[in-house]
């Protein structure tokens, strides 16, 4: 009897303990997104991983001499050491250097160009400052391939690549450029760098702006030159940023894969990722080591990240009293900076489009003139009696493209309700149980998919869905899309909750608002603007999304984008032009409404 | 009006204790501050009495409803304690008008729209701010925002209000306006309240008990002005009163003489104090040192403070190191000879625990 009682008291507490616990909605949705995502990340990565022990039906079977389904370290020892024919060079070494070096020179690029606009915007009286910073964000607001098939469409000619036909470059102006110039490493890195250099200028930008003007006027004080300042005081304050914006474009460039198959493929350059891609089909074992080995690179080196802003002195870059900044007075080399800078925006974000658009209306490659133009590929019909290649429509009649259109449309909008929603849910979650163990797995296994190169993402989810039957079409898609896109509404989440005092909850609290009503009247507007941004990015990246869902789709006419790369692998130019067209007018058209109709924009989220 | 009785709480964040085995009474109508330094738990008590944190041990009751109890597993929901609460920055929802921000939680209670805007006006012509009804906090000057808290929180007309420093946000003159109106507001609103502060002059001239704390555990429960004159120990003694209590190490002798710097004195102790030889620390206030013409021992002005109504003067005595106030608007220059003497109390504390063990008089100092 006397021991029942403490038995009895202590389950009653225990109870207790639990109830109150429950009572909370943070503590709920914490535990809820442990296991979504713990299940959402994890399985398809143990998927994966047992993928690549297991011989596949098909060639696979009949090369390694085993039954399919056997469990073995065949596509190992085939991958990483076969010397015969140089098979592991050609297949994974050669491919691996490849993916460094153009990786390591994209991110110097970006670094190099972002830095330098980010500077002379933020730290001097350049001229036509708002245009340029209008300007500067357009190609990453664009999908990546965009200046890939613009650099090629304007370069390429008879005499390199598949030898198709001629570029403006040849055609117009008679130049013939060299192969090295058009196809390979060098385009490769150049365009990755120009794509990522908005990055590098959003992230430096933001600290050079918000960066206390007091620390550089205390130096000016102490009679220090205007050239030490800058090195000696603001370069070492954006540092981490620059190491941290050199580590995202490495790691982004790694993962790249439009870029390379517009550029690499014809001359059969190859990186990881369209290694990766071209093994898929006949040897997925290799393709999955392929996928691992992308991931451990993309994991360890933001996990550096991290490292490097978070343990190092990771300066505040909160606004100081003294917002007027004594800006570096350029004088006479202000204008040609100016005009620089304004032409080579205009040559990467505005002559593509023209480009496009151009070489969606003309009928025989390389001949500009009037007579040779035609609007057949956007609104033709009966073409097959003209052409001897490519649909029977113009794209905006052909009924495979509005459907493919619709299909993205359907995918990005609800990618970015379910990503926007549960990274909001998560931001709460975090910032209420700010420390506690809980919170601190949840907000990293939200950032996970982040770590994870898109196309490898995409990967693991193929060799989970050949597990699960009815995870097929739409549901797939927008499940994968929904968890890899996360990461940027977590972000904004938890940045906008954590700016919220907790005070502003609990005053209404108090009074006995219930949970959900707290969420809708008193958090959310307060916040709309981050909380919209978190849906915004989303919404815009699945538009452009290519890499993630190319091993995805059921066929290349289901969106878009695998749509635009089928045109093109078909080698039917003026249809290609054309549906790219449409994609990044359809973005910036989303990008722009979403913009003026709830101010949120890009750039305030943490970009990729 | 209820009164909010804590057995026992204690809160621990994983392994720090930020509040001790807690034991507080408070009776209805009171007017209770909760001061200490920062860190030393008190908002953590405050939140844990109108619910928004949860205790770790221990059992809270509000009136006659247990509201906490670790034991029965009961813990009720903040907006089932009847209470208001009062937030150090207002926490003023900003994209919602004055007007809206007190009538939400009114809203929430289902009151019908007409007695809500009735109670609504009420609350701003109580509170002066009728002309601000249609703005936006971010319109509002500190002062001006501090009031449409106060208005949002009286509105639903909890039985007990909380305040979590709700005046540090103020400018000095402002502060000591809305000192004076929440005193005010305490009388007419006929509630319970409870305040937490580092300020000790506000603790002083707000409460009617003080509840002092220091790193979790209640240091004195008493009503202010016999904290101020009879402190329970050396941190109490310390924390109070501005300019802080003269501290003198010393010893006190079975005969009941005191023996301090280069001086002695006669201790008279309360009925039934018995001298025994030990070190102590003697605590006499700066109000008890009397400088003038009268005075018995010699001192040189070290610096002076004058502010118009009382002046600071630190003295230095052959190795004493004394400050005391003089009422008036007076200057001594500096190294200039005065003469002072000791008036009234003095306590006695026990320098190893830091303990008040006596509080009585010092007769006449001499040097010896």
């Amino acid at each position: 009897m006397d021991q029942a009682k403490p038995a009895k008291s202590r389950a009653l507490r225990v109870l207790g303990q639990i109830r109150s616990w429950l009572s909370q909605p943070s503590n709920i949705i914490l535990l809820f997104f442990l296991i979504a995502l713990t299940v959402l990340t994890l399985y398809p990565l143990l998927s994966m991983l047992t993928e690549t022990f297991t011989i596949h039906t098909g060639r696979e079977a009949r090369a390694a001499r085993l039954t399919a389904g056997t469990l073995s370290m065949y596509h190992f020892e085939r991958l990483f050491a076969t010397a015969e024919n140089d098979y592991s060079w050609i297949q994974f070494y050669q491919p691996l250097l490849n993916t460094l070096l153009v990786s390591i020179a994209a991110s110097l690029i970006a670094i190099f160009f972002g830095g330098t606009v980010a500077f002379l915007v933020t730290r001097t009286d350049l001229k036509y400052k708002k245009f340029v910073s209008g300007v500067f964000t357009f190609p990453y607001i664009m999908p990546a391939w965009t200046l890939a098939l613009f650099w090629e469409t304007f370069f390429k000619n008879v005499h390199i690549g598949l030898k198709t036909s001629n570029g403006i470059m040849a055609s117009v102006f008679g130049v013939y450029m060299p192969e090295w110039f058009v196809y390979g490493a060098f385009p490769i890195a150049l365009v990755l760098g120009l794509h990522y250099a908005p990055f590098a200028y959003i992230l430096i930008g933001g600290i050079l702006r918000n960066m206390d003007a007091n620390l550089e006027e205390a130096a000016t004080i102490l009679k220090t030159s205007r050239g030490r300042v800058i090195w000696k005081i603001t370069l070492p304050i954006v540092k981490p940023a620059m190491l941290s914006t050199l580590l995202l474009v490495f790691a982004s460039s790694m993962s790249a894969y439009s870029v390379p198959v517009f550029l690499g493929s014809p001359v059969r350059f190859y990186v990881l990722s369209t290694k990766m891609k071209s093994l898929m089909d006949s040897y997925p074992g290799q393709a999955y080591i392929i996928v691992g080995v992308m991931i451990l690179f993309g994991v360890s080196i933001l996990l550096l990240n991290q490292k490097v802003t978070n343990s190092r002195k990771q300066f505040t870059t909160v606004t100081g009293k003294s917002g007027q900044i004594s800006k570096i007075r350029l004088r006479k080399a202000n204008r040609p900076i100016a005009v620089l800078l304004v032409i080579l925006l205009l040559l990467f974000a505005v002559v593509p489009l023209i480009t496009f658009a151009m070489e969606s209306v003309i009928i025989k490659a390389g001949d500009y003139s009037l007579k040779n133009m035609t609007l057949d590929f956007w609104i033709g019909t009966h073409l097959e009696e003209r052409l001897d290649q490519g649909d029977s429509t113009g794209i905006l009649l052909n009924p495979k493209v509005w459907n493919a259109l619709g299909f993205s449309l359907a995918l990005a909008v609800t990618c970015a309700l379910v990503a926007g929603t549960c990274g909001i849910l998560v931001g709460y979650g975090v910032a209420r149980k700010r420390g506690t163990r809980l919170a601190g797995w949840v907000n990293s296994l939200s950032f996970f998919p982040y770590l994870m190169p898109s196309l490898a993402f995409g990967a693991i989810y193929l060799a989970m869905s050949s597990r699960i039957p009815w995870l097929r079409g739409f549901l797939l898609l927008s499940l994968v899309g929904s968890v890899k896109y996360l990461p940027f509404a977590s972000r904004s989440g938890v940045n906008a909750m954590l700016q919220l005092s907790g005070e502003i909850e609990e005053a209404a609290v108090i009074t006995g608002v219930p949970w959900w009503k707290r969420m809708l009247r008193v958090l959310f507007p307060i916040q709309k603007s981050s909380f919209l941004s978190g849906y915004l990015l989303p919404l815009v990246s699945c538009m452009r999304e290519l890499s993630l869902f190319v091993l995805l789709v059921p066929t290349s006419n289901t969106i878009l984008t695998t749509m635009l790369m089928q045109y093109s692998e078909k080698g039917w130019a003026q249809f290609g032009n054309a549906i790219n067209l449409l994609i990044i007018l359809v973005v910036l058209l989303i990008n722009y409404l979403v913009n003026k109709l709830t101010g949120a924009s890009i750039d305030k989220g943490v970009g990729g | 009006m209820p009164e909010i009785i804590l057995k026992n709480v204690t809160k621990k964040f994983g392994k720090f204790v930020a509040v001790d085995h807690l034991d507080l009474r408070i009776e209805s109508n009171a007017f209770i501050t909760l001061l200490g330094p920062s860190g030393c738990g008190k908002t953590t008590t405050l939140r844990m009495i109108a619910g928004l944190e949860t205790p770790t041990e221990g059992t809270i009751s509000i009136g006659d409803r247990v509201v906490f109890d670790a034991d029965r597993g009961i813990n009720l929901p903040p907006n089932k304690r009847d209470v208001g609460f009062l937030f150090q920055n207002y926490a003023l929802w900003p994209h919602m008008t004055v007007y809206q921000n007190i009538a939400f939680g009114l809203e929430n209670l289902k009151w019908d729209k007409q007695r809500i805007g009735n109670r609504v006006r009420e609350l701003l012509e109580m509170l002066h701010i009728e002309s601000f009804e249609k703005r936006y906090p971010s319109e509002l000057s500190g002062g001006q925002q501090q009031r449409v808290a106060i208005a949002r929180t009286l509105a639903p007309g909890p039985k007990v209000l909380f305040m979590d420093e709700p005046l540090s946000n103020l400018d000095a003159k402002l502060r000591m306006d809305m000192r004076t109106e929440l005193k005010r507001l305490h009388r007419d609103t006929d509630s319970t309240f409870v305040y937490v502060t580092h300020d000790q002059l506000e603790a002083m001239t707000l409460s009617t008990r003080v509840c002092i704390m220091e790193t979790g555990v209640l240091q004195q429960y008493a009503p202010p002005l016999e904290m101020y004159s009879d402190p329970a120990n050396l941190f109490v003694a310390g924390f109070m009163g501005s300019p802080t209590m003269n501290f003198i190490d010393g010893r006190l002798h079975a005969d009941g003489t005191v023996s301090f710097g280069h001086l002695a004195a006669s201790f008279k102790g309360p009925d039934g104090f018995v001298p025994e030889e030990k070190d102590i620390i003697l605590g006499i206030r700066p109000e008890y040192i009397h400088i003038g013409p009268d005075g018995e021992l010699p001192a040189t002005v070290y610096s002076t403070l004058p502010s118009g109504m009382e002046t600071t003067v630190r003295l230095e005595a052959d190795s004493l190191a004394l400050t005391a106030v003089v009422f008036d608007d007076v200057d001594y220059p500096v190294d200039s000879k005065v003469l002072y003497s000791f008036r009234k109390a003095a306590i006695l504390f026990d320098k190893a625990s830091g303990k008040n063990f006596a509080r009585g008089s010092l007769d006449r100092p001499h040097a010896v």
